[in-house]
């Protein structure tokens, strides 16, 4: 994982972090608080982030994304056409980015 | 899944759960590692079965050429339904957290090895109790030599090794002449005369003739001088293999950018001069046959990793990867002198010997054909040449023929324009000392038996 770049403890709590949000995804998808498809979509976020350390621009629009702050028909926009994401799609990944940045105001 | 085993009792010696943790958590971690324990272990090494389950998981995203990641597993599991509840994801999580460093996987596979090894002494400790309780009258020496053959087993050989009975022997020797025998009429009745192979092409009919074919377990070792060839002939194998055939090769080269590699496929399959094809100096028609060329290579199953610091090390790992994901066939390392020195004390001589040694056992153990190119000295002998001799099963060296052979020679004289010919130094299975006159296009780099004339 991202070895050179970080020192062995940071490496350590990088894996410890990155096992605990996994298990955590998988947990709530077991106990049905959120769909099999929802579980799928962030495990692969979570392995494309910090094992390939890919979609820079995706996580920077996914931060800036606060459903809370924005129109419900926009939240459904951004939440199926993640969910529809191809991962393997570095184009794909580059254009929902755009989007999210496009709708959040 | 449930809770972990909980390790305790008077059998405790017989497992060691820490050391299966520290390998399953590693092969979540690192692709070496992954390597390294898919080589090594098998899932019955494993003493709980929740462990050997996950290795087996493991090993099948591997194989699919996914790296298995702690996220893959938990969606592959989740998928097959292993996961019922919340406290499965626990145990992987516990499991997970059980990383170690790269360097020290050898150490806990070998614990977990010898764990298994000691599991099947007692079993076999167990059964001859159980044999001495239910047949007190039975012959004392027959029972000892049961015994001893088994206990000879778990001691001296690897789970891989065997060591053949005569009846063994006899059966396989018996297979192998019908074989033979069903195949040889065969070619008189189908093939009219032209004899199959019995492994790889090796894209000359002459050599195929006399080595029926590079197979299984063959170390190959192909001497030439610098600028003689030794790249063309790799890919002209390469090609017989891999594109005529379809069959998977994985090629490491050591000298030449990917660039490279791959503009010489153009000239090879395309049949375009090399020169013109790197300045770019060709028509419209032969731009035409240079992308049907390159779609034969897209379907083909030639997968090459240009490495300039390739070690012994790194071959090894890099032909299990490919024979795990891939089921490679052949390996052709182009070339071996090129390869970094992992210990500076080392003669040069003394490295290809040992590199040669290492891809001998590496060819056997994984069951592919492996060629290593060489480089001759300036006088077309090589360092080291006999102890190399010693290790492979074919050596060849390619060479231009000498123009006065070419007058003189009545041999060479059967022959159209042979400028070039591939010398067998040594073949394990068949005839050597023969000299093979081929035609070697340089401009093209191509090359085939030379036609005999009439």
């Amino acid at each position: 994982m991202r070895k050179g770049r970080v020192s062995m403890y940071e490496e350590q709590k990088i894996h410890k972090i990155y096992d605990e949000t996994a298990s955590l995804i998988v947990d709530l998808s077991l106990r049905h608080r959120i769909s099999h498809h929802e579980m799928h979509f962030l495990l692969n976020l979570l392995d494309q982030t910090v094992v390939k350390g890919r979609c820079p621009e995706l996580m920077e629009a996914l931060k800036k994304w606060d459903p809370d702050r924005l129109d419900p028909e926009s939240n459904e926009i951004i939440k199926a056409t993640l969910l529809a994401l191809d991962m393997q799609d570095q184009e794909a990944l580059k254009s929902i980015a755009g989007l999210i940045e496009d709708l959040i105001p | 899944m449930s809770l972990p085993v909980k390790a305790s009792g008077k059998d405790d010696y017989l497992f060691d759960l820490e050391s299966e943790r520290r390998v399953l958590s590693s092969m979540l971690h690192s692709e070496d590692a992954c390597i390294e324990a898919y080589n090594a272990l098998s899932a019955s090494d494993f003493y709980s079965p929740r462990h050997a389950n996950l290795f087996e998981l493991t090993c099948s995203i591997y194989e699919r050429e996914i790296r298995p990641t702690y996220v893959e597993l938990l969606k592959e599991a989740h998928t097959l339904g292993l996961f019922s509840n919340p406290r499965d994801i626990e145990e992987l999580k516990y499991i997970s957290e059980h990383y170690i460093e790269d360097e020290n996987i050898l150490y806990w596979i070998k614990r977990v090895k010898d764990k298994s090894k000691l599991r099947r002494f007692e079993g076999f400790l167990r059964r001859n109790q159980q044999i001495l309780n239910e047949n007190p009258d039975r012959e004392v020496e027959e029972t000892l030599l049961l015994a001893e053959e088994e206990l000879t087993n778990l001691t001296a050989l690897d789970q891989d090794d065997h060591i053949d009975t005569p009846e063994e022997l006899a059966h396989l020797g018996y297979e192998e002449v019908e074989r033979r025998f069903l195949r040889f009429k065969e070619i008189q009745e189908e093939h009219k005369g032209v004899i199959p192979l019995d492994g790889l092409p090796t894209g000359f009919d002459n050599l195929n003739h006399i080595t029926l074919g590079y197979k299984p377990g063959d170390l190959i070792i192909l001497g030439a001088q610098t600028g003689h060839g030794k790249t063309a002939f790799a890919l002209h194998t390469a090609k017989a293999v891999a594109v005529d055939n379809g069959k998977n090769l994985l090629y490491l080269n050591t000298e030449m950018s990917r660039q490279q590699i791959a503009l010489r496929w153009a000239s090879i399959l395309a049949g375009i001069d090399h020169d013109l094809i790197r300045k770019g100096d060709i028509t419209e028609t032969e731009l035409s046959k240079v992308l049907e060329a390159y779609s034969r290579l897209r379907v083909s199953g030639f997968y090459s990793y240009p490495c300039p610091n390739l070690t012994p090390e790194k071959t090894i790992s890099l032909a299990r990867k490919f024979k795990a994901q891939k089921n490679i066939e052949m390996m052709i390392i182009d070339y071996i002198g090129r390869m970094d020195k992992m210990d500076p004390r080392l003669a040069e001589w003394q490295l290809l010997e040992q590199i040669v040694k290492t891809q001998k056992i590496l060819a056997q153990n994984l069951g592919i054909a492996v060629i290593c190119l060489v480089q001759l000295n300036p006088d077309g002998s090589l360092q080291g040449a006999k102890r190399m001799k010693n290790e492979c099963d074919l050596m060849l060296k390619l060479s231009p023929l000498d123009p006065e052979d070419l007058e003189t020679d009545e041999n060479l004289k059967k022959y159209h324009n042979p400028n070039y010919a591939l010398y067998i130094e040594k073949n394990r299975d068949g005839v050597s000392g023969k000299r093979i006159p081929i035609v070697f296009d340089l401009q093209k780099q191509v090359m085939r038996d030379a036609e005999r004339k009439g």
